[in-house]
């Protein structure tokens, strides 16, 4: 097993709650709302 | 009348064509050059790749649009630079090929009073032999390459279908290679539609890149603040790999592909083979085949192109170790050193060096990232270029020239990682600024209120926005300018 294969094995796993959220079309919304307010901000910011 | 010619009609040249033409209206004469009479949003591609966007819905004739717009139009390649005019005209000129069928075979000199270089990328399969659609792998680099791979893809998924057992590598052709972004999304949404065509059992998906660690991406990696802990753009990206079950060879450079055998060597100096079904790498980058003469005749190529092709702009260009690289290295107004009235934009600017720490392996191939310009920057530098040149025609060359620094600039990017309104998903990222800081953001460089990842199906929802805001916003239909770059 090479080095990054390890890691890879060792790395996290999102539980079925998290896996749930990514896919909940209610919490979805609202990070499609937050991430698109924090995107403009940066736009903004980038524009001046 | 001033006369700004822009070479090249993609992201960059595109924006600062729409923007000088709102800005001085018919006060000046705009003309682009550019040999594709298409315009392309090249991250959709990555879905015509996996065949579920066509080539129509990512391209759209420019010619319509520039008519509208009163933009002069030369579907054509420039080839070379004439920064000093002739002996007899001391203004600047460019030489042009046709492209355009209808005056194939015919040349032109095209004068200006302001250039802006944004002719991208020069997509350089033969800096690996066999790299390629004209060799033995695929690309998604344009729209047409994308339909190449979605076909070869549909293929192998017959195959997986019939019982066989495929491998299928997705990564970059070379060590040198940029744009590991677009290799991920390609990589994910591949294993996405494995899925959803119920073969993914049979099929071994491997990632195969020049970054040291998943999650580096050509910028030196990104560290988060979430839920109450600092992590790391790889420890987030092997999460999804241990998820979605795809193997990864990193720190590699593709010396050749064979038939269905990529040949690399590792960062330790290592060589090693990868057989292969289906393989779709991403070609290295270098300036386009430019050249550029004095007055007197003197070939001046390498006064105003970096040795890899790039134009060299109001960067700090003195090479220094990696500890010493600072954000004031990058540059900030896009104006070239020797002649004022030249600008270079997007990927055609050259960078003072990488983000990512630069790696040799003992054999002395460089195994590293080099920096990735992505669209929202290139959009920026597009538009501050064509204001500063605007102010300038409008009250003289003394109006001092706007700046867009990356080092001062944040980016949003959204990696696709599998399609679909319900089942789609996405790596949402910001970060802030794209140039480390270290003085000013110690630790990762990088402000932690702003540099954020986040994956789910809103990521998708946001990237299919910004496929339609874009095109409709490059189409200059009402409105347009109000949609950021
Ligand atoms: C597969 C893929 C996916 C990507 N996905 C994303 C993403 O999701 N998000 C993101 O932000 N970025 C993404 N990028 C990067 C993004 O596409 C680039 O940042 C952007 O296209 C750079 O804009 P540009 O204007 O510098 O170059 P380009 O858009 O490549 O435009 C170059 C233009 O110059 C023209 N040209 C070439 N040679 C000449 C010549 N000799 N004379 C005149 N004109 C010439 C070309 O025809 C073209 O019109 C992706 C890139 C790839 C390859």
């Amino acid at each position: 097993m090479s080095d990054v294969d390890r890691s890879i094995a060792e790395a996290p796993l999102p539980t079925a709650g998290t896996l749930r959220r990514r896919k909940g079309l209610f919490y979805q919304a609202t990070r499609f709302v937050a991430f698109n307010f924090r995107m403009m901000k940066m736009v903004t910011r980038a524009h001046h | 009348m001033a006369r700004v010619v822009i070479l090249g009609a993609g992201i960059s040249g595109h924006t600062a064509a729409l923007h000088l033409q709102r800005h001085l209206k018919k006060g000046a004469e705009i003309i682009v050059v550019s040999p594709n009479s298409n315009w392309n949003w090249i991250p959709s591609n990555i879905w015509v790749g996996v065949g579920k966007m066509t080539k129509d819905q990512v391209t759209f004739p420019l010619a319509p649009i520039y008519k509208r717009k009163h933009i002069g139009f030369r579907q054509a390649k420039a080839v070379a630079i004439h920064p000093e005019g002739s002996p007899d005209n001391p203004q600047g000129f460019v030489d042009i090929d046709y492209t355009d069928p209808t005056r194939s075979g015919q040349e032109e000199q095209l004068t200006y009073d302001y250039l802006i270089v944004a002719t991208g990328p020069k997509l350089n399969f033969a800096a690996t032999p066999g790299l390629g659609p004209d060799g033995n792998s695929w690309s998604v680099c344009t729209a047409g390459h994308a339909e190449q791979s979605a076909a070869a893809l549909e293929t192998i998924i017959e195959a997986l279908k019939a019982g066989e057992r495929k491998t299928l590598v997705i990564g970059v052709g070379h060590g040198t290679c940029t744009c590991e972004g677009a290799a991920f999304e390609y990589t994910f949404n591949v294993e996405h539609e494995l899925r959803e065509r119920g073969v993914r059992e049979l099929a071994d998906v491997v990632y195969l890149s020049n970054e040291y660690d998943l999650g580096d991406l050509g910028v030196g990696g990104m560290t988060f603040a979430q839920n109450g802990f600092e992590t790391s753009s790889k420890m987030w990206t092997e999460s999804l790999f241990r998820e979605r079950g795809v193997r990864a060879i990193l720190r590699a450079h593709v010396e050749k592909v064979d038939p269905g055998v990529i040949h690399y060597e590792e960062l330790d100096g290592s060589k090693h083979t990868l057989d292969f079904d289906f393989a779709m790498l991403l070609p290295p980058f270098r300036g386009v085949d430019m050249k550029a003469y004095a007055n007197n005749g003197d070939d001046i190529t390498d006064d105003l192109f970096a040795p890899n092709g790039f134009l060299r702009v109001d960067a700090d260009y003195a090479v220094k170790p990696f500890e010493e690289w600072t954000p004031e290295d990058w540059p900030k107004t896009y104006q070239c050193p020797r002649y004022a009235n030249v600008f270079g934009v997007g990927i055609a600017f050259a960078p003072p060096h990488a983000i990512s720490e630069p790696r040799k392996s003992p054999n002395g191939t460089i195994i590293s990232p080099a920096p990735p310009r992505t669209g929202m920057p290139s959009g920026v530098m597009g538009r501050t270029v064509a204001l500063s040149i605007a102010e300038r025609i409008r009250h003289g060359d003394q109006a001092p020239l706007r700046t867009a620094s990356m080092a001062a600039m944040g980016a949003a990017c959204i990696a696709s990682a599998g399609t679909g309104l319900r089942k789609g998903s996405a790596a949402a990222i910001t970060m802030y600024p794209i140039i480390p800081d270290r003085k000013r953001f110690p630790g990762s460089g990088r402000d932690l209120t702003q540099t954020s990842g986040e994956i789910g199906l809103s990521g998708h929802w946001t990237k299919l926005l910004l496929h339609y805001l874009f095109i409709y916003k490059a189409k200059a239909r009402f409105g347009w300018f109000m949609i950021p770059e």
